[in-house]
C-alpha cells in the first residue's frame, strides 16, 4: 500500500444553488485511524461522503482516496472504498449470502475469492450460521451488520459509515460500535460520521467538528478540548474545610484558581494535572468528611458550544433508543 | 458481465415470490379458463351445441296455400337444423325468443316475418330479423349465417317457383284453384325435401381451430399479465432507489447505464420465461395449436417479451416512486390493453376504434399469435407482426433511456 494520507480533501464546495451544503471543507484522514465527522443534521456529513464516494459531483475543490482524485478516476477511487449506508441496502427475499455473492461480484471481487471472502465476514459479524437464511428474517442489529460485511467484501482500504446508529436500540448500537473498532484494530481506515458526541468520543482517533456545510475544527479529542481552555474544574462538597486550604492549593503546580464558599470547594486546574490525588490525602489525614467530589473535564459539547454558540445536544433531538425509524430496513 | 448478473439477481428475486409466480401464470391461466367455458369454447375438443330459436310470423294476413304456413316453415326450417348434430333448434313465439335469447339461455333467435312465403313467391324483399346473444358472440355468429342460408334457399325456392308458374301461364292461364293446388303441392315438394337435404350444410366453417376461443384469448391474456410483470420490473427500478440499494451499486464500480441495462434484462428474461410458460400451459390445457412452425411461435413470443420488457421501462421512466408505478402502470396496462383488444375482440368494434388500437403494442402482439393460432402464417405470415413489435421496443427503450438519464 502507498505512503500518505488515505483520505486528501482539499476547500471542497458542494453547492445546491445558493445553498453551499459543503462549504470549503479540508481535512485529511490517515492510514489506520477513525476519523470522526460530527455535526448537526444539514452539516453537510453525507455530502462530504457522497463526493469522496462519488455519488456527489463537488462544485470545485480536490478530494482523493488513496491518492487518486475522485472525479479524475472515479473507477479507481471506488475500487478502494468501501461505502456503508445509512439505510440497510440489502436485498430482503434473498440470503445474506446471495446478497454478499451478488454485491462481491458488483465490487469485482474475483470469483475463486469470493465464496472464501463471504465466510471470512459472516465470522466477523458473527452471523455464519445464518448465512443461508433470508435478511428479512434478520433482527435490526443483524441487518445492519450484513450491511457493514458488504461495505468490506473487496478488501477497501477505508470504510465509510454514515451515521450506521440513528435509530437502532442502545445494545445494537454498542455492537456496532464495537465492531468498527474491531475492524480498526485490524487495520482499517474508517471515516465515520455521526450527530452523538459520545461515539465520537469512544470510538474516533481524530475528530471534525462540522456545521452548516463548514468545517469549524479538526483534532483529536484533546486537541479539540484544548480549544475551549485548558481547564477542568474540580467541586468537592465537605465539612470543615478552612481558608488554610485555599492557601495550600494556590502555589500547587496546575492550579489556577481555588476559592471556599458555603461549604464546597471550587478548584480550577489545567486539565491533566495531578492535583486531585494529594487534595484527597489532606482532607481525609485532616479529618475532614467528604460528601463528594465532581470534576469537570471539558468535553466536545463544550467545544461545539464554543464553536458554533449552539448545543450540539439540542440539534441531535432524537435520543438513539428512542426512534424506531431506522430499526427496520 | 454485470448487467448479467444483475438481471439474473432481479430474476432470482422475482421467481421466489409467491404473488408475482399468481400474477404471472395462474392468474391469465385461470381468466382464459373462466372465459373460455364462459363464451363455450372448445372444451372436449369440439363446440358445444349452438342452442337457437325459430319464431313463426305471428298472424298472416293471408295464407297463400294453407292454414298455419309460417309454422309449418318454422317447424321444417327447425326440424331441418336440428338433423345437423351441432344444432339445436326450436320454435317459439318472439315473446320467449326475446326473453330466452335476452336471458342468454340460447344464442339467438331466427324471427321469419308476416307475409314471408308470399314474399318468397312474389320474389319481393322482405327482412329476417335475427335477435343474438351478445355474450356468446361466436355461436350467435353462427345463428346469423344460419339465417343468411336460410334465406338464401327460401328465395331460390321462390324463384324457383315463379318460374314454374310462369312457365305453365306461357301456355295456358291458370285458375286461381289450379295456382292454389300448385303451389301447395310445390310447397308440400320442397318441405320434404328440406327434410332430407339434397345439399348438405357443411360444418367445416365452424371448424375447432377457427372458433377456439382459448386461441384467441390465451395469447390476449398473455400479452396483458406481461405487461403487468414488466411494469413490476420497471418498479422494482425505483424500489432500489428507494431502499438505498441504487445507490449503493452506484458506490460499486457499475454505472448507470450498466444498472439500466441489467434491470431491463432481468425484465425481458422474466417476460421470456412467463411468455413461454403461457404458450406451454396454452397448449397443454386448452389444446391451442399455434401452427405447424414451433420456430414462429418462439420469435412471436420472444419478441413480444422484447416490447413489453421496454414498455415496462417506459411506464417507469415516467414515473417518480415505486407507489406510482403500481398506480399509474396498472391503469396504463389496463387502457392499453383495453384499446389493443387484449380484454376482448376489438375486431368487432368499429373501424375507427380499430384504428386507435393499431397504436398499441397489445394489438400487434396479439395479432401475431392470432395468426399464427388461426392461420398457420408461419415467419414469413407474421413478419409484419414481429416488424412493428421490434420497432415498438426501440422507440419505448430510447425513450426511457432518455427519460431516465435526466434524472
Ligand atoms: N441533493 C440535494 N439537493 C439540495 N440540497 C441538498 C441535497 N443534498 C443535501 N442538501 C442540503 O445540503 C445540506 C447538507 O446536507 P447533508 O450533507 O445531508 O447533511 P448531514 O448529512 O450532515 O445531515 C442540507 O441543508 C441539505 O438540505
Ligand atoms: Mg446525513
Amino acid at each position: 500500500m502507498r505512503e500518505g494520507p488515505v483520505i486528501e480533501v482539499k476547500n471542497l464546495v458542494k453547492r445546491y444553488g445558493e445553498l453551499a451544503a459543503v462549504d470549503a471543507v479540508s481535512f485529511e484522514v490517515e492510514r489506520g485511524e477513525i476519523f470522526g465527522l460530527l455535526g448537526p443534521n444539514g452539516a453537510g456529513k453525507t455530502t462530504t461522503i457522497g463526493v469522496l464516494s462519488c455519488l456527489v459531483k463537488p462544485t470545485s475543490g480536490s478530494a482523493k482516496v488513496a491518492g487518486i482524485d475522485v472525479t479524475r478516476d472515479s473507477l479507481g477511487a471506488r475500487s478502494r472504498i468501501g461505502v456503508v449506508p445509512q439505510e440497510i441496502a440489502l436485498y430482503p427475499t434473498l440470503s445474506a449470502r446471495d446478497n454478499m455473492l451478488f454485491w462481491g461480484r458488483m465490487y469485482g471481487v474475483a470469483e475463486a475469492e469470493l465464496a472464501g471472502r463471504i465466510d471470512e465476514l459472516l465470522e466477523v459479524v458473527q452471523l455464519a450460521g445464518r448465512a443461508r437464511d433470508r435478511i428479512d428474517t434478520f433482527s435490526g442489529g443483524m441487518k445492519r451488520r450484513v450491511n457493514i460485511a458488504v461495505g468490506l467484501l473487496h478488501r477497501p482500504e477505508v470504510l465509510f459509515l454514515d451515521e450506521p446508529t440513528v435509530g437502532i436500540d442502545p445494545q445494537t448500537r454498542r455492537s456496532i460500535l464495537e465492531l468498527v473498532k474491531d475492524l480498526n484494530d485490524q487495520g482499517l481506515t474508517v471515516l465515520y460520521t455521526t450527530h452523538y458526541l459520545e461515539e465520537a468520543e469512544f470510538l474516533c482517533d481524530r475528530i471534525g467538528i462540522m456545521d452548516e456545510g463548514r468545517m469549524l475544527a479538526v483534532g483529536t479529542k484533546s486537541e479539540l478540548t484544548a480549544l475551549v481552555g485548558a481547564e477542568s474544574v474540580i467541586t468537592v462538597r465537605a465539612d470543615g474545610m478552612d481558608a488554610s486550604l485555599v492557601n495550600w492549593l494556590e502555589p500547587l503546580e496546575g492550579v489556577s484558581d481555588a476559592a471556599l464558599g458555603d461549604g464546597d470547594l471550587t478548584v480550577s486546574v489545567t486539565t491533566g494535572s495531578n492535583v486531585l490525588p494529594p487534595l484527597v490525602e489532606r482532607l481525609t489525614s485532616s479529618g475532614t468528611s467528604i460528601h463528594s467530589i465532581d470534576v469537570d473535564v471539558p468535553n466536545l459539547e463544550g467545544v461545539f458550544l464554543h464553536l458554533t454558540g449552539k448545543s450540539l445536544r439540542d440539534e441531535a433531538d432524537e435520543a438513539p433508543a428512542e426512534d424506531p425509524a431506522g430499526a427496520k430496513p | 458481465m454485470r448487467i448479467i448478473r444483475i438481471a439474473l439477481k432481479d430474476l432470482s428475486i422475482r421467481l421466489r415470490d409467491r404473488n408475482t409466480l399468481l400474477m404471472m401464470l395462474f392468474m391469465p391461466i385461470t381468466l382464459v379458463a373462466i372465459i373460455g367455458f364462459a363464451l363455450g369454447g372448445v372444451a372436449g375438443g369440439g363446440i358445444s351445441t349452438v342452442e337457437f330459436l325459430l319464431v313463426a310470423p305471428a298472424e298472416e294476413e293471408e295464407h297463400l296455400f294453407m292454414e298455419n304456413e309460417g309454422e309449418l316453415l318454422t317447424g321444417a326450417a327447425a326440424n331441418l337444423m336440428s338433423q345437423i348434430e351441432m344444432f339445436d333448434a326450436e320454435v317459439a313465439t318472439e315473446e320467449e325468443a326475446r326473453a330466452a335469447v335476452g336471458a342468454g339461455e340460447k344464442a339467438g333467435a331466427i324471427l321469419i316475418p308476416p307475409g314471408f312465403l308470399r314474399a318468397v313467391f312474389d320474389t319481393a324483399t322482405v327482412e329476417v330479423t335475427v335477435l343474438r346473444d351478445p355474450v356468446s358472440r361466436i355461436k350467435a355468429g353462427i345463428v346469423q349465417s344460419l339465417a343468411e342460408r336460410l334465406a338464401t334457399y327460401a328465395s331460390a325456392g321462390g324463384v324457383a317457383g315463379r318460374g314454374v308458374f310462369d312457365a305453365i301461364e306461357a301456355e295456358r292461364e291458370l285458375t286461381d284453384s289450379e295456382r292454389w293446388k300448385l303451389g301447395g303441392w310445390m310447397f308440400q315438394w320442397m318441405s320434404e325435401r328440406w327434410r332430407e337435404p339434397a345439399i348438405g350444410i357443411e360444418s367445416s366453417d365452424v371448424e375447432e381451430d377457427e372458433i377456439n376461443v382459448y386461441a384467441y384469448f390465451m395469447p390476449a391474456f398473455a400479452v396483458l399479465f406481461l405487461l403487468f410483470t414488466t411494469v413490476a420490473s420497471g418498479k422494482s427500478i425505483h424500489e432500489e432507489r428507494e431502499s438505498g440499494t441504487y445507490e449503493r451499486l452506484m458506490t460499486a464500480p457499475v454505472s448507470r447505464t450498466t444498472f439500466i441495462a441489467g434491470k431491463l434484462a432481468g425484465s425481458y428474461l422474466l417476460a421470456t420465461v412467463q411468455i413461454l410458460v403461457l404458450i406451454g400451459l396454452g397448449t397443454l390445457l386448452f389444446r391451442i395449436g399455434w401452427g405447424t412452425n414451433p420456430l414462429a411461435v418462439v420469435v412471436m413470443a420472444v419478441v413480444t417479451a422484447a416490447g413489453a420488457s421496454s414498455l415496462g421501462l417506459l411506464v417507469a421512466s415516467f414515473t417518480r416512486t415505486a407507489r406510482q408505478t403500481d398506480s399509474i402502470g396498472t391503469a396504463f396496462v389496463l387502457v392499453m390493453s383495453l384499446l389493443g383488444g387484449s380484454m376482448w375482440p376489438v375486431e368487432q368494434a368499429p373501424p375507427a376504434f380499430q384504428s386507435v388500437a393499431r397504436f398499441t403494442f397489445n394489438y400487434w402482439a396479439h395479432s401475431g399469435f392470432k395468426k399464427l393460432a388461426f392461420a398457420d402464417a408461419g415467419l414469413a405470415g407474421i413478419s409484419q407482426e414481429i416488424g412493428i413489435v421490434l420497432a415498438m421496443s426501440a422507440v419505448f427503450f430510447a425513450l426511457s433511456v432518455a427519460l431516465l438519464s435526466r434524472r
